[in-house]
């Protein structure tokens, strides 16, 4: 395990803002956090980056203790906040230097760490640019490459998508997917689940300071999330006689659309399509819909998770 | 690249290309260089009225009274007695009574005369530079009329030194070199950290294998680099616009701008990390700045100022690194001269650098 985080606990003053949280995360893993805001993602995130104390438990990064050992864990580490940590005068590769700087890093590596985030991460058009005069999406990949210049072997990232239009999300998705593929184990905080269905290998669901599940998002949606629905949408004229041929599938009119709930959800589209055609009802649409995580989320918590998050 | 070099080059740019900042520690101070060469940069700043009552009445006094209304900065102003004199300078139409006892050309010949001046107070400024001017006019007059000459008139501390003609634009350049030290340095170091708070990007700092120490030694090459640059470039535009008769000993002086930038430095060290809000440290930066110059005798020396701000001025270092600037560039002190100041300096530095080192220390922690 690269990272072991046990039984933690960080309070602010009367809160508890995380609490007894434990898990570990494997060697060139890609972690998600998942939880609404207040969950205790940053905080946790900040103690693993050793910017901030906690109270109890006991955290260990590549064997090394996070309070004995802070140097060699900062050091083996790229933490990418939420916020573009880089300075609006200076260029690309100006920021790019400094961050070198703290790590003590020689002029050629500090060249070839250059030509690998202009390869992966593709900052390499906009370099001699001050970052004032790039893009949102721009100025979240250079502050990728600042994080990562030392070619640290962990990437913690907080919210790395927050804010981000659809497209440029997915483009973000694939230099997370780039930078597992040069080896990198990746601790991404989110609350957006897609995102964490998306890239994460496996998923901490946090809640109120706890996690409250971890598994890989495949199990938690199957275990947790309950069963997939098949939902069917007729021509509004035959939704009630549609509605009474899939009686005994136990269907519910949910807006303009028939929901059934299904154990074998393939099998279960085939019989209902079929049914709905040996009767003459003609279907404008016919498809399952899985479980997501949000779904886990409401389970684990009562509550939506996309509703303290915008 | 080792990483107080990284923070001092990165803060050396930025600074290159903020504008505020540049406003502040250049611009700025040369405006006021300017503005200050424009008003008080003549040979003679003023005119001022003074009386003269000439109880003794020989050809000897006759020619002092000529003598002073040949100076150009004073038009003498006769009258019959003290009492007379009194009047006119209580109704401030003249600045200052020189009054000539009966008998002084017979007791200067006998080496041994006084004359008393009253000035009025009510403008330091005006008030030091009458008795100074008076009493160099004396000490030239009674070395031509013999060597062994005795000050003939009792005059405070602040006097001119013989032998060097000592004009605003002297007293100014030294007080404007000491405006980099406090404004430069302590605008500078307390932006410095302000704006890595405010942007965030002390978390990037900080979550790098590096000692807190390191920052603050990084933040402060750089605040020192920007403050030689300041008082640079305000000494060659001194020189050029001014042309001040001024002692460069740069072995003196670089040790006591190395010293007053360190004071600079720390205060605004304490005061971003005193500050509750990026914004508020800054504000409180610049005005303390701004008060503190009054007290420092920056413009003028702080023997000009009542005595209350002047016992407020000598418990603020910058008002030690003033003088001693004046001391080397004006009146060509030694560094035996300078060692007081010197000690001063280096121990008000020392203190408010730890006491800064503590509580950004302190403030990182929590």
């Amino acid at each position: 395990m690269i990272i072991e985080v046990e039984n933690l606990v960080k309070h602010y003053g009367e809160i508890k803002a995380v609490d007894g949280v434990s898990f570990s995360v494997e060697d060139g893993e890609t972690f998600g956090l998942l939880g609404p805001n207040g969950a205790g993602k940053t905080t946790l995130m900040e103690i693993l980056c050793g910017l901030r104390r906690f109270d109890e438990g006991k955290v260990t990064v590549r064997g090394f203790d996070l309070v004995k050992d802070s140097y060699k864990v900062r050091g083996s580490i790229g933490f990418c906040p939420q916020e573009t940590l880089l300075y609006d005068l200076l260029s690309v590769r100006e920021n790019l230097s400094f961050s070198a700087s703290l790590y003590s890093l020689d002029s050629k590596k500090f060249k070839e760490r250059v030509d690998f985030s202009a390869k992966v991460l593709g900052v390499g058009e906009f370099l001699n640019r001050r970052v004032q005069q790039l893009s949102g999406g721009m100025k979240r990949r250079a502050n990728l490459a600042a994080s990562i210049i030392h070619d640290p072997p962990i990437v913690i990232l907080d919210e790395p998508t927050v804010g981000f239009d659809p497209a440029i999300k997915r483009e973000f998705w694939d230099l997370i997917r780039n930078l597992k593929s040069y080896g990198k184990t990746v601790l991404l905080s989110t609350h957006d689940m897609h995102e964490a269905d998306e890239i994460c290998d496996r998923v901490a669901i946090m809640e109120r300071g706890k996690v409250a599940a971890l598994d890989k998002p495949r199990n938690l949606k199957e275990t947790i999330g309950g069963r997939a629905s098949i939902h069917v949408r007729v021509n509004a004229s035959q939704t009630k006689r549609a509605l009474a041929i899939l009686k005994e599938f136990n269907g519910v009119l949910g807006d303009d659309e028939i929901e059934i709930s299904a154990n074998n959800p393939w099998e279960t589209m085939t019989e209902v399509s079929n049914k709905l055609a040996s009767q003459g009802v003609l279907t404008e649409k016919v498809e399952i819909v899985e479980p997501t995580l949000e779904d886990v989320f409401m389970k684990l918590s009562g509550r939506r998770l996309t509703e303290d998050s915008r | 690249m080792n990483s107080i070099i990284g923070i001092a080059v990165k803060d050396i740019k930025t600074f290159f290309r903020e504008r505020g900042t540049l406003f502040w520690t250049i611009a700025f101070p040369i405006m006021i260089l300017l503005l200050f060469t424009a008003i008080f940069g003549r040979d003679i700043p003023f005119n001022a009225n003074v009386g003269v009552v000439d109880n003794d009445g020989t050809a000897m006094t006759a020619s002092i009274i000529t003598g002073l209304n040949n100076t150009g900065f004073m038009t003498m102003k006769e009258f019959s007695s003290q009492l007379e004199a009194q009047k006119e300078l209580n109704a401030t139409t003249i600045r200052a009574i020189i009054t000539i006892p009966q008998g002084f050309t017979q007791s200067l010949l006998a080496q041994h005369a006084n004359v008393s001046l009253v000035v009025d107070g009510t403008n330091p400024d005006i008030a030091g530079l009458i008795k100074g001017g008076v009493t160099t006019f004396f000490s030239e007059f009674y070395k031509q009329v013999n060597q062994n000459y005795t000050e003939p008139i009792k005059v405070y501390d602040e006097t001119f030194y013989v032998g060097q003609k000592v004009g605003y634009k002297e007293n100014i350049v030294p007080g404007m070199l000491t405006y980099p030290l406090l404004f430069s340095s302590m605008v500078v170091s307390t932006g410095a950290i302000v704006l890595e708070r405010e942007k965030g990007t002390l978390k990037k700092i900080r979550a790098a294998p590096i000692r807190p120490l390191n920052m603050l030694f990084g933040k402060t090459l750089a605040a020192l680099f920007q403050t030689a640059m300041s008082i640079a470039i305000m000494s060659v535009l001194a020189v050029v616009l001014l042309g001040p008769r001024l002692n460069w000993n740069l072995p003196l002086l670089i040790p006591i701008f190395f010293l007053g930038s360190m004071n600079g430095i720390a205060l605004g060290l304490i005061i971003s990390c005193v500050g509750r809000a990026p914004q508020e440290a800054s504000n409180a930066a610049t005005t303390i700045a701004i008060v503190l110059q009054f007290f420092t005798g920056m413009y003028f020396p702080i023997d000009y100022l009542p005595t209350y701000m002047q016992q407020i001025g000598r418990v603020i270092p910058m008002t030690y690194a003033a003088q001693a600037l004046r001391d080397i560039m004006i009146r060509n002190a030694t560094l035996a001269d300078l060692l007081l100041p010197m000690a001063t300096l280096a121990a008000t530095a020392a203190i408010l650098y730890g006491v800064g080192v503590l509580l950004y220390k302190r403030w990182v922690e929590k």
